[in-house]
């Protein structure tokens, strides 16, 4: 299948630097202390937020001068096109897990809760490619949701490389026709990376234009959750002062 | 820009490897804007891209994707311009089955000239909707390329007329009138209205929907066995020991029997050689050069290789080796390579086409290798004794022969014009005009518009008109593409400079003149004329650097060290030059031999003898310096293991009626050498160049290192003489050919560097990202990275090596091209070049055939010539005519059984009589006399040609002696009489059995000429032939 038309087409109709449509909610589950949820095309993604609260099963792991930050990763078995039974804690998601903690663990103000613990959990329920990214910008909003304290948003989108171009925020289809698949994430008002993922061989010429577009599309992901959480803002306020 | 997107989401049924439906949803965004690339579209949002449909036209074309599947080859006709191709067609074709019809149609699209362009419709939300559940989904998208159309129409203000073409009735009847200006029409209808008189379409259009029909019905017996499906020869390819892909190369002198594949490149095959796919029913319908997969039978079946030699596909008694090879049976295609086929009707065969149903006939296709096509023509009267073009388009098992289509015709047989056509076709080289807009595109240079450097172009190069450049060619060259300056700079260095004609300069990428340069890829030399690459305004005036006038070059100049030629610094870039004088090889080769060529140098004329005189000193010093230059630097490349390969080239002679007055082989003279060496020195430096500024996207040109077994037979052939050759390295391979030295007979030397030649594959343009660094060597030169880079004249390779070289020297990196793409020119490049040399060779044997064609054998001497045996099989053997560059045939036993005996002067009969083989020898005996054969022996062979109607005419020799030919034994035995010396020790070394008969040296010659052992009987019959040999002369 050929990824990418002579006159720059993509498969689903999109040019190379072109965003799936994103369309994202803030507290979307009452009983959690922050949630979110986004669609970025067909990939739809729900993140929770816990905390912070006491740090559970025993005082023995909790840390003097920051938050326990616990982070687990799922998949509906629903998920993808074919109904697959996803034991929970298998390879893949720990790894995805591992990832997304780390980049939260820089955005989070983690000095601010000694002793105590905060959890988010994802849930993905289509997937359809950039899940990785899709669940850092969901959890994103889930945080601010709960009103953690928070350095800057953490924006993330994936970028490929397919005939000597840049391809942004890629799709199933593209992901799976086995070219070089990066995730980058940053802190949208520093430009600073928080954290990059790269799959398949890359040649290291063209590592910067594959890099350029995924920061351009983070930037671009940040406008748009941030015109989220301003929605969500003043949608509060009124009822507030209605209320 | 998200705004401008919708989004819908479409679902597709897609089945897994384990057989379950799968439903997946992708999505699908549809865009509020789309460029509609029309010329005449006057709305601003389509003016930023490119606009290609042309507004010259009267209608635009929308095919449907049935048309675009089925009759892709009469639209891709050259008449038809203007077409739109809808995604949704493209979509169609691109079904199971399609890929080649996709090939052609995006070539189509790709040159400018079509005027053709591709509409993603579907991403398009005013050219798109919902697929209603009425309608099936074929008759869906002929809906959407409707919808297409009528947008393009009401974007356009309804000034120009759109047709559809679709095949489906129903959908004609129903959409016809909807729109007016928008028309609906079969391809049938579209060709009787608009194109009446364009028979080359109707024709095609006849034979294609012709053998739709036929490969429609189905049924008759089962000839071949079904091919098994593509993911199940993947798996086995993968998997198995047995299976294996390769690319089936055809044997042209048993096209019935033998085809093999490569056995190289296949990383698990533990044998080393070739797999053998014996017949017709193995071969299950796989064509030459097809990709297909094979399956290895058990070793039982196993057979050995043809080798005989055959005189027509009739013989039966084919001998086989007991070597016994791998052999195999087809068992599935990977991909077709098929192209376009000359071929000719059978004679009088008038009879049989009528029982044919709707005149079928079976077509001789030109090359062996192909077997016959059967087509459908109504036209079989006028097609006889005409050479056409046909195409094939499927296969099926229950058919004998392929089913094809006639594409166009080339004109009569025999026919010098129609035999060129012929070969150009064959080889798929373009022979075309060059189109008006194409001539618009370039500069003109005549009396009333003189062509002339402009200032501000003398301004940006280094100007070097004052240096003394000139050039060295053959006699005849109208295009000079590099000349060359030697001087002593003030420091006591030594300034070589080589400058080439810049053509980069006038042809810009991407124009008309790039593309159609890119396609030819080469100019084609053919034995009488050739084709240029280039229209002749560039290749034979603004880019050739003729004496006397400006002209802009590409110069590469190095500083040398005086004494050890070391390159001390390099300079390239553009410049202006001024040749001074436009040599010839041999002029400059005899003003090195300190010859008087004043005559020969027309520059000269009208200066005074004073300095004429000065002139002349000063070129003389240029050359000697050059050859001494380039000794020095030949010795470097020696040293480095360079190996010096024989081609042989052989020059026809016309007459001014176009007639061919003689045929002699190309000499070379030391000057020949001088000038290749200095180009080989620019070539590597440019490569190091742009290697080392664009290490991934170059053009560089690689020989890689043979394979060993290939070598076997120039082994085996050195030993027959007693040499040893050693193949490892290319070192020790150049200095075992140099010691290969025959003191008596300097062709052995020759032929043996020429088996050489032929076992080293072909060096290669490759583009440096696709190959790791270190194979970018040069295995012949003995370099480790080359390039072209000055005929760019001639050589498309070399346009875009200039380009690269300007980009690294001025740092503009804007237009370079990327290495996929460039990966794909450098073997488009490399297939045209094979093409092109074929083509050559070809067309040389063609005008062998037409110089003897007229010769009577029996009595014209220069059919009667010396011939050396080159190798040796088991009913005659191959030989090599040193007068005329020739390889041939030599049978010793005709299709009867009878063998040929010479041992009467002058008058071989045809006896019973019996053939016994070994390796370096083949034995003639009959019930009066034995006749012995050697490797490299000379015998007399007599040239005669065999007519023939559907193939090119062949070249036929025939034994008259088993002595050399009377003549040149002559010159030669006066020559060995000179140096006695030589010869006894040349003897000596290799015969120390035969020193008792020194008494006289012709017989030693003799001797060591056959090589022979002391067979006694053996002798004495040799001295009665020699003994009349000596009466007669």
């Amino acid at each position: 299948m050929e990824l990418l038309s002579d006159q720059g087409f993509r498969v689903d109709g999109r040019k190379p630097h072109e965003l799936r449509k994103v369309q994202c909610r803030l507290g979307v589950l009452n009983d959690a202390d922050g949630s979110a949820y986004i669609e970025q095309g067909n990939t739809k993604v729900l993140a929770v937020v816990y905390g912070p609260h006491e740090v559970r099963g025993g005082k023995s792991k909790s840390q003097h001068d920051k938050v326990i930050l616990n982070c687990q990763y799922s998949m509906a078995t629903f998920s993808t096109g074919e109904r697959k039974r996803r034991p929970k804690g298998d390879k893949q998601s720990q790894e995805i897990s591992l990832n997304l903690r780390r980049a939260f663990e820089a955005a989070i103000c983690t000095e601010l809760y000694p002793h105590s613990q905060i959890d988010i959990f994802w849930q993905v329920l289509q997937s359809d490619g950039g899940n990785l990214s899709v669940c850092i910008n969901t959890a994103t909003l889930a945080l601010i949701d709960a009103g953690i304290p928070m350095n800057d948003y953490v924006c993330s989108c994936s970028a490929s490389f397919v005939n000597d171009t840049p391809l942004l925020d890629v799709s199933y289809i593209e992901e799976s026709q086995g070219g070089p698949e990066m995730v980058v994430a940053l802190f949208p008002r520093s430009e600073k990376i928080v954290h990059l993922k790269m799959t398949s061989r890359l040649h290291m010429d063209h590592l910067s234009k594959v890099t350029d577009l995924a920061c351009k599309g983070s930037r671009d992901m940040f406008g748009i959750l941030n015109q989220a959480v301003r929605l969500r803002i003043s949608g509060l306020s009124q009822s507030m002062q209605v209320g | 820009m998200e705004q401008a997107l919708y989004k819908r989401d479409r679902y597709h049924h897609i089945k897994t490897k384990s057989g379950k439906i799968l439903r997946v949803v992708r999505e699908h965004y549809l865009r509020k804007c789309i460029t509609c690339s029309a010329e005449i579209c006057t709305l601003d949002s389509c003016k930023t891209g490119i606009s290609s449909l042309p507004s010259d036209v009267t209608h635009y074309l929308f095919p449907d994707g049935g048309v675009c599947k089925d009759f892709m080859e009469v639209l891709e006709l050259a008449q038809f311009t203007g077409i739109v191709f809808t995604q949704t067609a493209v979509n169609y074709v691109l079904t199971p089955g399609g890929r080649a019809t996709i090939k052609r149609l995006t070539q189509k699209v790709a040159d400018p000239r079509n005027g053709c362009i591709f509409f993603a419709n579907e991403f398009f939300h005013e050219t798109f909707f919902e697929r209603e559940s009425k309608d099936n989904v074929n008759d869906w998208q002929t809906k959407l390329v409707y919808k297409a159309a009528e947008w393009y129409y009401q974007h356009l203000e309804c000034k120009k007329a759109v047709v559809v073409l679709t095949e489906s009735e129903e959908l004609t009847f129903d959409l016809a009138n909807k729109t007016a200006g928008v028309h609906v029409m079969s391809l049938q209808q579209y060709l009787s209205l608009f194109w009446p008189n364009c028979a080359e379409a109707t024709d095609m259009f006849e034979s294609l929907s012709a053998s739709l029909l036929l490969s429609k019905e189905k049924g008759g017996k089962k000839q071949y066995d079904n091919h098994l499906p593509q993911e199940v020869l993947q798996m086995h390819v993968k998997s198995s020991e047995q299976y294996y892909e390769g690319v089936l190369n055809v044997n042209k002198h048993h096209a019935q029997k033998e085809a093999f594949i490569r056995g190289f490149g296949q990383k698990k095959l533990k044998l080393d050689s070739d797999i053998l796919i014996s017949g017709m029913t193995d071969r299950n319908r796989a064509i030459h050069g097809d990709r297909v997969v094979v399956k290895l039978l058990p070793k039982s079946q196993w057979k050995g290789r043809i080798s005989s030699l055959t005189q027509d596909n009739e013989s039966d008694n084919d001998y086989q080796d007991k070597n016994n090879v791998p052999t195999a049976r087809v068992v599935g295609l990977v991909q077709r390579n098929l192209r376009d086929y000359v071929a000719t009707l059978p004679k009088n065969e008038g009879s049989s086409v009528q029982s044919g149903k709707s005149g079928a006939v079976l077509v001789i296709p030109y090359d062996y290798s192909i077997p016959k096509i059967r087509i459908t023509t109504s036209q079989v009267a006028s097609l006889q004794d005409q050479r056409i073009v046909v195409r094939i388009d499927s296969w099926d098992c229950n058919s004998q022969y392929p089913n094809g289509h006639l594409v166009r015709r080339l004109g009569p047989i025999g026919d010098l014009e129609t035999e060129i056509a012929t070969i150009m076709a064959e080889y798929q080289l373009s022979m075309a005009e060059f189109s008006e807009q194409q001539q618009l595109e370039l500069p003109t240079n005549n009396k009333d518009d003189p062509w002339a450097a402009t200032q501000e172009e003398i301004s940006k190069r280094l100007d070097l008109r004052d240096l003394l450049i000139f050039s060295i060619d053959p006699i005849g060259c109208e295009d000079v593409d590099d000349t060359l300056s030697i001087r002593e700079l003030e420091s006591g260095d030594l300034e070589l400079g080589v400058h080439i004609a810049d053509v980069s300069h006038f042809v810009h990428p991407d124009s008309l003149t790039d593309v159609e340069a890119r396609q030819r890829s080469t100019t084609v030399y053919l034995a009488d004329r050739r084709f240029d690459m280039l229209p002749s305004i560039l290749s034979a005036d603004l880019c050739s650097l003729v004496s006397g006038v400006d002209r802009y070059a590409v110069s590469v100049i190095w500083h040398l060290n005086p004494v050890t030629y070391q390159v001390k610094d390099v300079w390239y870039g553009r410049t202006i030059i001024r040749s001074a004088h436009k040599m010839f090889y041999e002029a400059a080769q005899a003003m090195h031999d300190g010859k008087d060529v004043r005559a020969d140098i027309p520059e000269l004329n009208g200066m005074d003898a004073m300095s004429v005189e000065i002139r002349m000193q000063r070129l003389k010093w240029c050359v000697d310096k050059l050859m001494d230059v380039a000794r020095h630097l030949k010795a470097n490349r020696v040293k480095g293991g360079a190996v010096q390969l024989e081609g042989l080239e052989v020059k026809v002679e016309l007459n001014e009626e176009q007639e061919i007055e003689n045929l002699i082989p190309k000499q070379t003279m030391e000057i020949h050498e001088t000038i290749a060496e200095c180009m080989i020195f620019a070539n590597h430096w440019v490569a190091k160049k742009i290697v080392e500024t664009y290490p991934l996207c170059s053009l560089l040109r690689y020989h890689p290192l043979p394979r060993q077994d290939h070598f076997q037979q120039l082994v085996e052939s050195a030993k027959a003489k007693g040499f040893e050759i050693d193949t490892s390295t290319s070192k020790s391979l150049a200095d075992s050919l140099d010691k290969c030295v025959d003191d008596v007979d300097v062709n052995v030397n020759r032929m043996l560097r020429s088996l050489a030649t032929k076992a080293m594959s072909n060096a290669l343009y490759f583009s440096t990202g696709s190959l790791p660094r270190d194979q970018f060597f040069h295995y012949g030169l003995a370099l480790d990275c080359y390039t072209h880079f000055t005929s760019p004249i001639r050589r498309y390779a070399d346009v875009i090596v200039h380009r690269l070289l300007m980009a690294a020297v001025e740092g503009d990196n804007n237009n370079l091209i990327v290495n996929k793409e460039l990966q794909e020119i450098c073997e488009h490049i490399n297939n045209k070049h094979r093409a092109s040399q074929h083509a050559q060779k070809d067309s040389q044997e063609l005008f062998q055939t037409v110089f003897f064609k007229d010769k009577d054998a029996e009595v014209d001497e220069c059919c009667t010539v010396n011939a050396i045996i080159e190798s040796i099989r088991s009913n005659g053997f191959l030989v090599f005519i040193p007068r005329y560059g020739m390889k041939g045939a030599v049978f010793l036993q005709d299709k009867n059984g009878l063998v040929i005996d010479v041992s009467e002067k002058n008058n071989p009969t045809w006896t019973s009589g019996s053939i016994s083989r070994s390796d370096f020898t083949i034995t003639v005996a009959t019930m009066t006399s034995s006749t012995c054969y050697a490797l490299f022996d000379h015998v007399t062979v007599r040239i005669s040609v065999q007519l023939s109607h559907s193939h090119s005419h062949n070249i036929k020799y025939e034994l008259v002696s088993n002595k050399q030919h009377e003549e040149i034994q002559m010159n030669q035995a006066h020559k060995s009489c000179s140096n006695v010396q030589d010869v006894v020790s040349a003897v000596k070394e290799m015969h120390t059995d035969n020193e008792d008969d020194k008494d006289n040296s012709t017989t030693k010659q003799t001797c060591n000429e056959f090589s022979q052992s002391n067979s006694n009987m053996y002798q004495l019959l040799r001295n009665f032939k020699l003994m009349a040999l000596q009466e007669c002369s």
